[in-house]
């Protein structure tokens, strides 16, 4: 039993959380919301990121990958949540991973891993999980994307950005087909399909945490700096206790992190699933509840564009909506506990 | 990463289960604390176990203990909380204090007793005049030339009434300001000058009391660590009873939770679609709970648990507290009218809140000391 990061784990958080944070500094939210800069990363940027090796992490060796373990990928996607990375990383993780499951050709993943192709992942239209076909379907994650495969390998091109509450992420529309880029899929085992849905839903939990601890952090210290009635605000019990809850919840979701991220490999797929579907009930719900703590605790500067507070809240709540919200993977994990002779 | 049993945490599991297996059943009826055949079963199950080497495990040999991790404590709770057996001695805590600072002789004196539960031992520290403000205690210990005369009352006494020895926080150093004023003292219950009044709790159980202590000489040697220590010694003793392992309560939840299951699947427990939401929510808060408890256990570099104990007690009177109010709701009616167990249970839970610290005082030590926010 080793419950933790080992010293490698450690050192890949500390470079990524580094360059995230470069790359999170050259973002621009804006003077409003109409000015905000794209969450498409520039060339330099997206070089940056392929340089790292971040779209290759998860696919295996022999498709061009770096066959990271999900526990190394859950450490990178912390820090995209922490420092509210405005590029499609996770979108890319996603869909390479889908790929891979569903067999793709080794040259079209070697050319995501190289970040040539730049893919994003067709959800349906509730968010709830990968898109049946691109009929109706989402590109989740998808700024700078230029390509999303629907399950049958037909190539989509990707349409202008929707409005969404998040500002670091897009979400477009599947458009015109390009048939020169389909690509041979097949349908996944049960096994690798839960496998890949527990993958996902770790991903999601990583960002949730990252984000949660990002805003707790910054509330706490704007709690030690602001006075009000001429002492730190923070010195008031009522701010005290708020913030103590909400490390409560982090805590106890960085744990549901590292188990659900443990259990992706080394756990039977249906398992790992369950493991993962709980972990981003709880992220999801804590997620949320912390950075609405964390605007409260800013004060009117945290209602404001200025602030980063909704940045987090907004980034929280598109996490919790993805690949479902806590409502949905309870319900799912009712009728596998209560369903009678379950 | 990896949250499976090592070899030797396996190894250690399936001997408990194979004791459990072979004893459980000799010694597991009748315990509880609402009579004084209750009392003698459950110290009856407490000797068995600690025979079998299987109480404070964590402590070292020299002390009665096996020298083994933190999370052997766990494992203990959780294959008790699986086989339905009555729970270890709560005495992890006490243990640790007497091990870690009292001298070789009165360790040599007291800790056989206490680690082989042939004698029971009390808290004594919180005071009328002094919960969660513990530093305002007021019991006082005034040195003699051969020790010291004991004076005042202790109150919300958990197991006074049949204690053998008591642990007791007391001020020494009258001219010393709050923290700084106290010290620990091991005393014996049958001195003279003690008196112990019964307490029933609001759930009907008889674990409580009141101590009241009249001129009751003390001898030197029972003084634990150094006079004016006794504030670090309890900050350290809360730590542990804060902490996930003298806690032990996950089984137990776990337990109560898969009973809960089991009644909505067959129907014995009627559930709506709110309900079972309730449930599969708790259950999700139950699950990560005993995550976080495996994953602190581990982590925890040092002997001393430290404030982290806090996060550990917040978490687990959250899950606690829901999981015995969405069972209250899935008894409905049954809940207030008829065998009153269950509502007796729930009531308990609410002490969960209260005992060791409050949860306004646990969130204090965690805004504080580990967010670092100033004192108000
Ligand atoms: C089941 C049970 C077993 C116990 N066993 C033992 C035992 O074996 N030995 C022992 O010594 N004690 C024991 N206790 C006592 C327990 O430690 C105290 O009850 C507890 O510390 C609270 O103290 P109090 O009861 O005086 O409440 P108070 O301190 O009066 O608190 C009352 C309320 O005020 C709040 N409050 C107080 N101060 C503050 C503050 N500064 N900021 C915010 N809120 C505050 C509290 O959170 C609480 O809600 C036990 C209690 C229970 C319920």
């Amino acid at each position: 039993m080793q419950i933790g990061l080992d010293p490698e784990q450690r050192a890949l958080g500390k470079a990524s959380g580094a360059l995230a944070a470069d790359l999170a500094s050259g973002w621009d939210r804006g003077r409003g919301p109409s000015d905000v800069a794209s969450a498409a990363p520039s060339d330099a940027d997206w070089a940056r990121i392929v340089e790292a090796g971040w779209p290759a992490l998860r696919l295996r060796e022999e498709n061009g990958g770096l066959g990271a373990a999900a526990v190394d990928v859950a450490v990178l996607v912390e820090q995209l949540g922490r420092h509210s990375v405005a590029a499609p990383v996770i979108g890319t993780l996603v869909a390479a991973e889908q790929l891979q499951a569903l067999g793709a050709p080794a040259e079209t993943l070697e050319a995501i891993a190289a970040g040539e192709l730049r893919v994003a992942p067709l959800l349906d239209a509730g968010l709830l999980g990968f898109a049946p076909s691109a009929e109706g379907a989402l590109a989740w994650d998808s700024a700078g994307a230029t390509l999303a495969y629907a399950p049958d390998g037909s190539a989509h091109a990707l349409g202008e950005p929707l409005p969404t509450a998040d500002v670091t992420r897009s979400v477009r529309r599947p458009g015109a087909r390009v048939t020169d880029r389909d690509t041979a899929l097949r349908p996944p085992a049960g096994d690798d399909r839960d496998r890949l849905h527990a993958f996902v839903l770790t991903l999601l939990v990583a960002d949730l945490l990252g984000t949660m601890s990002a805003a707790l952090d910054a509330a706490v210290e704007h709690a030690t700096t602001r006075t009000q009635f001429g002492r730190p605000i923070g010195s008031f019990q009522a701010v005290q206790q708020i913030a103590a809850e909400d490390l409560v919840s982090v805590e106890a979701t960085r744990s549901a992190l590292y188990f659900s991220a443990w259990a992706v490999d080394a756990l039977p797929p249906a398992e790992a699933l369950r493991a993962a579907r709980t972990a981003k009930a709880f992220a999801s719900r804590s997620g949320v509840a912390v950075c609405q703590d964390a605007v409260q605790l800013f004060g009117g500067i945290g209602m404001t564009w200025e602030s980063p507070a909704h940045v987090w809240l907004r980034r929280a709540q598109t996490d919790r909506t993805s690949f479902g919200d806590e409502h949905a993977h309870q319900a799912v994990l009712a009728d596998l506990d209560l369903a009678p002779g379950a | 990463m990896d949250f499976s049993d090592s070899p030797d945490v396996a190894e250690f599991r399936a001997g408990l289960r194979a004791w459990l297996g072979e004893h459980l059943a000799t010694y597991a009826d009748g315990v509880g604390y609402d009579s004084a055949e209750g009392v003698a079963a459950t110290h009856r199950w407490h000797r068995a176990l600690a025979a079998a080497g299987y109480v404070t495990v964590s402590l070292d040999p020299e002390y009665g203990g096996r020298g083994l991790s933190d999370l052997y404590e766990a494992v203990v709770n959780e294959e008790l909380a699986a086989a339905g057996a009555p729970p270890p001695p709560p005495i992890g805590h006490i243990a640790h204090a007497v091990a870690d600072f009292a001298s070789a002789d009165l360790k040599a004196r007291v800790l056989p007793g206490l680690l082989g539960c042939t004698e029971s031992w009390c808290q004594g520290f919180s005071e009328p005049g002094a919960g969660s403000d513990l530093a305002a205690l007021s019991t006082t210990a005034t040195a003699t030339d051969d020790g010291f005369v004991v004076n005042g009352q202790k109150i919300w006494t958990s197991w006074a009434m049949w204690a053998d020895r008591c642990l007791l926080l007391c001020r020494t150093e009258p001219d010393q300001a709050r923290h700084r004023g106290l010290s620990m003292l091991v005393v014996d219950m049958d001195t003279p000058g003690i008196t112990r009044r019964e307490i029933t709790l609001a759930n009907g159980s008889r674990e409580f009391a009141e101590v009241f202590f009249d001129d009751v000489p003390v001898p030197a040697a029972n003084l634990v660590g150094e006079r004016g220590q006794g504030w670090r010694i309890a900050q350290h003793m809360l730590t542990y009873e804060r902490g996930p392992a003298d806690m032990g309560w996950t089984g137990r939840l776990g337990n109560v939770l898969a009973a809960a299951q089991e009644g909505v699947r067959s129907g014995r427990l009627p559930a709506d679609d709110v309900l079972r939401r309730r449930l599969a929510a708790v259950a999700v808060d139950a699950q990560v709970l005993s995550w976080h408890v495996a994953r602190s256990l581990v982590d925890r570099s040092s002997a001393d648990p430290g404030s982290s104990g806090s996060i550990d007690k917040l978490l687990t009177t959250r899950v606690e507290q829901e999981l015995y109010a969405v069972v209250g709701d899935l008894n409905g009616a049954a809940q207030v009218v008829g065998e009153q167990r269950p509502f007796n249970e729930y009531l308990w839970a609410r002490a969960q809140s209260i005992y060791g610290g409050t949860q306004q005082i646990q969130r204090q030590i965690v805004a504080q000391r580990l967010l670092g926010l100033p004192r108000g």
